[in-house]
């Protein structure tokens, strides 16, 4: 449980707000590189930390990511055109440029150097393995560029996707490291999905359904360590990693592509579930790329135009209550992504914690949250860097492994829960 | 017409949601397996807490060490001093927590998980410093804990216990 205070330190992501200055630390996925396309293309509303935005692309195909609105009458520059290196408000004619710096007012003498005066608050948008990347803090605290590996990998070896999920950012991020529903939730899904069938770890998984798990502090934030009993006395151990505030890194299987998430804040009641799928050392293949269209794996299918689910609140998430009775899918709802986030948005916009019952199988969640809100006190005490920012501690792999019974997976696993470049993830 | 699933997440429902209690309080043991920390147990035991009670194997460690026995009828050692029975004390509890700090050598977690096996009762295990720890020290006392803990946490700094208790409901 958290007290009410507790909860809201970490739910409450807007300017101003202690867990918005902590995310405000870091970069985060702002937009997919191909909702901006082509240089002087649309503009794209984007509401990140409950701040609502503009992105554009101007003429030399410099990204933008300015206020929405209209410094002179507050229209929302949506509607504006983007030409000639900038973008035109259509109500009275102002411009803008990529920094938000005002360019022109028409009304004005261009001599009487009014527009110099006015400028929309603006934020960095940075392209980074098919993602633009911004980062909304103080400029004198702005880190290195974002070294994800599924970022930095050559472009056919990773696909990324994004989906609103309607529901608070913790609360999708704590089903990201509770390892313990797999078992449940999602064993549907083991023997069926193109993008996670046919690993051998698959069967540890099954035949062993109560893991043992263990937490252990990591540089960027933690290891979740589930372990099922292998053969010979050994154990099949699976790693997940979370690096604060919200990257998680889902164990691989066989030598399918590996896969994770960002939970990104859009406001306190709305989050984007961002899933990335790559592999280290080869291209994905057509058909894995496919089912990733598909909606296979941890990506979803559409509402044709928009990145909301086609499964989702308002039709019930398509539950098939045959599928639930024949075993098919545990909960009824098809497709991991959102069997996890029909959950999720059921418990409401921000779950109440103070009404929970955790159970020590639920320490991954507890210490996550322990560490964010020691990172908060921290930055805002103490002005203490937090964990996550340094490019090292995001360097890191999840992964499964057959180790023997008196071995750590923290050291044993050591290399393997690093980026090695050229070397293949560990896996089973 | 919204859907079930749509009307019953709102904001606006969530005003309707039964405010009563869930749960009863749970019997949660913390026992500190080595002598630092039986430190960190008896701070611990200065605050307020729902169901947790703490005690101390760090006596019997240490004693059950030199001797090379174990007994089932072994004592624990609550904050004042006092022995219990461990027997008694496991069998009237929902979850026993292990304490103990990274390098330690911690014999009596045997011992201990042997009886919350027997008696059914769920264990956590939580080793403190472990970050900072040699990484061998630390894999001897985790190999002490890994076959009696269903959940095993190494945590860098004594506050997690405070945290995790709370957060338990302890």
């Amino acid at each position: 449980m958290l007290r009410k205070e507790q909860n809201e330190l970490l739910t409450q992501t807007g300017p101003n707000t202690p867990g918005g200055r902590l995310f405000r630390s870091y970069w985060v996925p702002a937009l997919l590189a191909d909702e901006l396309p082509d240089n002087e293309g649309p503009p794209v509303r984007v509401k990140l930390l409950s701040e609502r935005l503009l992105a554009f692309r101007d003429t030399q195909g410099r990204y933008a990511l300015i206020d929405e609105f209209c410094a002179h009458r507050g229209v929302s520059l949506w509607f504006g055109r983007n030409e000639e290196s900038g973008l035109r408000c259509p109500y009275h004619g102002w411009k803008y440029d990529h920094t938000g710096q005002c360019v022109e007012v028409p009304s004005e003498p261009a001599e009487s150097g009014f527009c110099a005066k006015i400028k929309l608050k603006s934020y960095p948008l940075v392209e980074r393995g098919g993602v633009l990347w911004t980062y909304m803090g103080p400029p004198d605290r702005r880190p290195a560029l974002p070294e994800w590996e599924f970022a930095v990998v050559p472009a056919g070896q990773s696909f990324t996707s994004k989906r609103l999920q309607e529901c608070n950012w913790l609360q999708a991020m704590e089903g990201g490291i509770d390892s313990s529903h797999v078992s449940f939730l999602h064993r549907g899904e083991l023997n069926s999905d193109p993008l996670f069938k046919g690993a051998k770890g698959n069967q540890y998984n099954l035949g062993d359904t109560r893991p043992v798990f263990e937490v252990v502090e990591s540089p960027g934030g933690l290891y979740v360590g589930a372990r099922r009993n292998a053969e010979n006395g050994h154990y099949y151990w699976r790693i997940t990693q979370w690096v604060m505030p919200s990257f998680t890194m889902i164990p691989p299987r066989g030598d399918h592509p590996v896969h994770g998430h960002f939970w990104i804040p859009v406001d306190d009641e709305n989050c984007w579930a961002w899933s990335f799928d790559y592999h280290p050392t080869r291209p994905l293949t057509q058909g894995e790329v496919q089912a990733m269209r598909d909606g296979k794996g941890i990506h979803v299918k559409y509402q044709p135009g928009t990145f909301r689910p086609l499964a989702n609140k308002d039709n019930d998430y398509l539950i098939d209550r045959a599928a639930q009775k024949a075993g098919r899918t545990f909960s009824g709802v098809a497709g991991i992504a959102m069997q996890d986030a029909s959950l999720q948005e059921s418990m409401g916009p921000i779950v109440d914690r103070a009404k929970e019952n955790l159970v020590s199988t639920d320490n991954g969640i507890i210490m996550a949250r322990h560490r964010l809100m020691h990172a908060v006190k921290g930055l805002m005490e103490r002005d203490v860097v937090p964990p996550g920012v340094d490019i090292s501690h995001q360097r890191v792999r999840s992964a499964s492994l057959i180790l023997p019974p008196d071995h750590t997976f923290k050291d044993a696993g050591k290399d393997a829960l690093s980026v090695r470049p050229g070397v293949a993830h560990a896996s089973v | 017409m919204a859907s079930e699933s749509a009307r019953a997440s709102s904001a606006a429902e969530s005003r309707f949601r039964i405010d009563a209690p869930n749960a009863r309080p749970r019997a949660i043991k913390v026992v500190a397996l080595d002598r630092p920390s039986q430190a960190v147990v008896e701070r611990l035991g200065q605050g307020r807490w729902n169901g947790a009670s703490f005690l101390t194997a760090s006596a019997f460690s240490a004693e059950s060490q030199a001797s090379g026995r174990f007994s089932m009828q072994a004592w624990l050692s609550d904050l004042s001093g006092g022995t219990k029975h461990l027997l008694e004390e496991i069998r009237g509890s929902d979850l026993v927590v292990m304490i103990a700090s990274a390098g330690e050598d911690v014999p009596v977690a045997a011992l201990i998980g042997e009886t919350c096996s027997i008696e059914c009762v769920t264990t956590s295990a939580l080793v403190i410093g472990g970050p900072a720890a040699i990484d061998q020290a630390l894999a001897r006392t985790l190999a002490q804990l890994r076959p009696w803990a269903l959940m095993l946490v190494v945590a860098s700094a004594e506050e997690y216990v405070a945290d995790m208790l709370g957060a338990l409901r302890a």
